[in-house]
């Protein structure tokens, strides 16, 4: 184990099993059950690169900057006014939150959430205002709260879609842009063209609403971002003395974290570290479950003979020729194997195969050594000779074996996840890299010139560094057994 | 006379073979009295090993006959069964040494658990006693007992070899087979050793079945000597009898063979091969390598053809045979010889006759011509009957036909 191969492979699997160890701690199991939930990762960006990329385009990216009531760090300062008007009554809500960004690009996102409490009389509104450090106050748009809380409104403040307030936004942009005679509604409209009501080539408010208020603004690539104190300022009226509101307003930024995000704005560190645990499990596991009962049933056979021995050979033949990752891919589409299950099933189809045969043939060669006739004439009995004496001199070649059986495990569980066929409630490295495969991460687009390189990244240097880990520890014992490979 | 310890009488041990049945053992008989050694003495593959294996019932899958009566203690065991056989045959009764003590012992287990082994094996005995009795075993073939706790790999010959003899005796068995136990050792360790074997059998009691092909170390340790030839006993008698004037003509060759220091004569070796197992000689076994064989001794009609014809491509003899086309065995002992078209068949067989006359001391193999018959047109030879020799004598018994004549 003094070889350079058994200290590299046991300083790599001792820093795996040290993740494992800690990753429950650091990140407990709730975190992997919101995995699937949407809404619990609402507050991060989507395809944040990692934060300490920054440092290769020597910008500093705008992080996430959070900002809600109900007395979470950053909250709005709250007025809530009820009086009654010659029988009418009425609810007056401020909430008002500034924040200082001093970032050298402009957010991707910005959402506002609104929970409200309100009655039944048509009229309920909501008014959101922008403030910008120059002075200048920008009237967002104004809406009707549609769901009660604890539900949440959204309002995307920057997003393309047609449906939410962003259409208000934007008229109300170019109305100011206007206003301040940045621009006109001619050159607008040629900037912007419509096209059945949708926009072809959506204005990206954010950066209108935190630019330079000069010509620059007009164009994304142009635009400089205003720095300092930016604030919301969101008025509700309501028509009952119960009528309240609270709001969330999240700056999304560019970065995110020590491994970036995904689609869904999910923390890719979890599903990285959660990975680790996940995928050294199953495959030791797996590993261990598959070849001891190789050997054991390869000792067998070779040891009985006879009929024995010809069926557990014709079974392994039969074995070796079942395709396993077909068959759980199948088996994947029809039930939606959960990973114990898939576990199950590959030790299933494991039970006999190369090993069982490998096995054989060093028993049929250690039971024609002496020390076996020996324990026989001495009349030991045939499962003691095979437990007793036969083993043991297996064993050293099955460990090994198991080291290098491993990665074959944790690459077969990270191909049915990147199919989309592996367990769907956990994060495990294959089922990142199928997320990313299908969401296109690898393609250059102008958003992201080099592609959503961290979200392949790291999962595949997951899987890497634990299969070479397992694949240097099988090496660091085969010059255990094969001392001649230490002289090379 | 007391009764024998071990009484092996008639074994038989066949092996199937794609070629046929192997003879490995085929019909031997011994007797072992308390405290005796026999010496199974024998070339390679000559059926040693084979003896002790199924005297202790060692046999391998491809038994085809495995028969005969091996007493021991008043008990014929070969009708146990297998579970009895265990219980009272294997190392309680009888142990062995293996052949090539270095790989006798299980490379994975310490010293101390290989040799309690059997113990455990045997009777559900605790394990730290069986440990205690372990180092007392090695105590007495000479090994301190921190040597328990040692694996074989760490061991020099000598000591494995003494490791494995304090194997064979934990159980305390009454017959000890020595299988070549000191074959793969220096000759000092192997002096060493057969001090020890010595001290041994008094100490303990013990009767041995020392099986070698080393004459210097049976003569050492024998009481009785038992040559083997091709699966059968030639010769059994007491150590000083055989090795001084030994009676079978294989005895003599083998013990011509063994180099001295003090003689000008250049050790002898016995011309051929040993004979195939799978199809044996008939007659004496010997018959073919013999250097005094004669008529009774059991030449059969494809001999007879094979040795001619080595005749007639040897140089030397070519010239002395008569010209033959064609031979061919018409069954075991009848020959029939066509010669080539030269002169009438009359004549072929008068020239026959006189090189058959002329030349059987020096070509043995022609004693055993009985007649030679004309007929149309090929020459009939008939030979002697093939017997196999029976073992002749008490004491000190040898299978020659030799011995029936008197002469030796």
């Amino acid at each position: 184990m003094r070889t350079k191969s058994g200290i590299a492979a046991g300083a790599m699997l001792g820093f795996l099993i040290l993740l494992a160890v800690f990753v429950p701690i650091l990140a407990p199991y709730n975190v992997v059950q919101a995995w699937n939930d949407p809404g619990a990762w609402t507050n991060n960006p989507k395809l944040a690169a990692p934060e300490w990329s920054e440092i290769f385009s020597g910008k500093h990216l705008p992080r996430t900057i959070l900002l809600a009531s109900n007395g979470e760090p950053g909250g709005f300062d709250k007025v809530r006014i009820s009086f009654n008007v010659s029988g009418q009554t009425y609810t007056i809500v401020v909430l008002r939150k500034s924040f200082s960004f001093q970032f050298d690009t402009f957010p991707s996102e910005i959402k506002l959430f609104m929970t409200a409490v309100f009655g039944n009389a048509t009229g309920t509104q909501i008014r959101v205002f922008w403030d910008r450090p120059d002075g200048q106050e920008i009237h967002l748009f104004d809406g009707n709260p549609s769901v009660r809380a604890p539900y949440e409104n959204t309002y995307s403040l920057t997003g393309p879609s047609f449906k939410d307030p962003s259409y208000a936004v934007y008229s109300s942009v170019r109305d100011w842009l206007i206003a301040k005679n940045v621009t006109n509604q001619t050159e607008w409209a040629s900037l912007y063209p419509t096209s059945g009501g949708i926009y072809q080539n959506p204005p990206q408010t954010q950066t209108m609403l935190m630019g330079r208020l000069n010509r620059t603004i007009l164009d994304p690539e142009t635009a400089e971002v205003l720095k300092g104190n930016y604030s919301f300022r969101i008025e509700f009226s309501g028509f009952t003395p119960t009528d309240d509101a609270n709001a969330r307003a999240v700056v999304y930024g560019t970065v995110f974290g020590l491994a970036g995000t995904d689609y869904e704005g999910r923390d890719l560190l979890v599903a990285l570290l959660w990975g680790a645990p996940v995928a050294l499990a199953f495959g030791v596991a797996g590993a261990l479950a598959s070849v001891l009962i190789q050997t054991i049933l390869g000792a067998i056979s070779g040891w009985y003979g006879g009929f024995i021995d010809e069926f557990v050979q014709r079974t392994a033949d039969f074995y070796l020729i079942i395709p396993t990752l077909p068959i759980l891919i199948l088996l994947g589409i029809l039930y939606h194997l959960g990973i114990l299950l898939i576990l199950f099933v590959l030790v299933v189809f494991g039970v006999v195969g190369a090993t069982t045969k490998v096995v054989r043939s060093i028993v049929l060669q250690v039971k024609e050594e002496q020390f076996i006739e020996a324990a026989r004439s001495y009349g030991a009995s045939r499962s003691r000779i095979l437990f007793r004496y036969i083993l043991p001199r297996v064993m050293p070649y099955t460990f090994a074996l198991i080291a290098l059986t491993v990665p074959a495990f944790i690459f077969l569980e990270a191909s049915l996840s990147f199919l989309g066929l592996g367990d769907p409630s956990l994060p495990t490295w294959g089922h990142i890299l199928g997320d990313a495969y299908t969401q296109g991460a690898l393609f250059a687009s102008r958003a992201y010139p080099t592609g959503l390189w961290w979200w392949v990244f790291f999962p595949a240097a997951g899987i890497i560094f634990t299969t070479v880990a397992f694949a240097l520890l099988g090496y660091a014992f085969d010059k255990v057994l094969n001392p001649r490979l230490r002289e090379q | 006379m007391p009764l024998p310890v071990l009484d092996v009488k008639n074994l038989v041990l066949w092996y199937r073979t794609r070629k046929g049945p192997v003879h490995a053992v085929d019909d031997i008989s011994f007797a072992l009295e308390a405290g005796q050694t026999i010496a199974l003495v024998g070339e390679s593959g000559s059926g040693k090993t084979s003896t002790a294996n199924s005297i202790l019932r060692l046999l391998p899958k491809n038994v085809l006959r495995y028969e005969g009566e091996v007493v021991f203690d008043g008990q014929d065991v070969m009708e146990f069964d297998n579970e009895e056989f265990r219980k009272v045959v294997r190392w309680r009764g009888i142990s062995m040494v293996f052949q090539g003590a270095m790989n006798a012992l299980n490379p994975t287990t310490r010293v101390g658990s290989q040799v309690a082994e059997p113990l455990i094996v045997h009777y559900d005995i605790d394990r730290r006693e069986a440990a205690d009795q372990a180092i007392e075993a090695l105590g007495k073939v000479g090994l301190s007992g921190d040597i328990a706790r040692r694996y074989p790999h760490e061991l020099s010959g000598g000591m494995k070899q003494r490791v494995v003899i304090a194997m064979s005796l934990i159980l305390k068995p009454k017959v000890v087979i020595l299988d070549e136990p000191t074959s793969a050792l220096d000759v000092m360790t192997q002096t060493n050793i057969i001090n020890l074997l010595k001290d041994l059998k008094n100490t303990e009691h013990l009767s041995y079945i020392f099986i070698t092909h080393d004459l210097g170390l049976a003569s050492e340790l024998a009481d009785l000597v038992g040559i083997v030839y091709a699966g059968q006993l030639v010769e059994v008698g007491p150590a000083e009898g055989v090795f001084v004037r030994p009676k079978h003509p294989y005895t003599g060759k083998l013990l011509a063979s063994v180099p001295r220091l003090r003689s000008e004569a250049a050790p002898d070796f016995i011309p051929g091969v040993p004979p195939d197992l799978t199809d044996p000689p008939p007659g004496c076994r010997f018959h073919l390598r013999c250097p005094v064989s004669f008529e009774k001794c059991g030449w059969s009609a494809p001999e007879f053809i094979e040795q001619v014809k080595l005749l007639q491509i040897s140089e030397e003899t070519k010239d002395k045979v008569p010209a033959i086309e064609a031979m061919k065995a018409k069954d075991t002992q009848t020959l029939l010889i066509k010669p080539v078209a030269n002169g009438t068949i009359a004549e072929f067989a008068q020239r026959l006759t006189s090189f058959i006359a002329q030349d059987q001391e020096t070509y043995r193999f022609l004693k055993s011509v009985e007649s030679v018959q004309s007929k149309a047109k090929v020459v009939e030879v008939k030979l002697h009957e093939a017997m196999p020799p029976p073992l002749i004598g008490a004491d000190w018994r040898a299978s020659c036909w030799l011995l029936e004549a008197g002469g030796s």
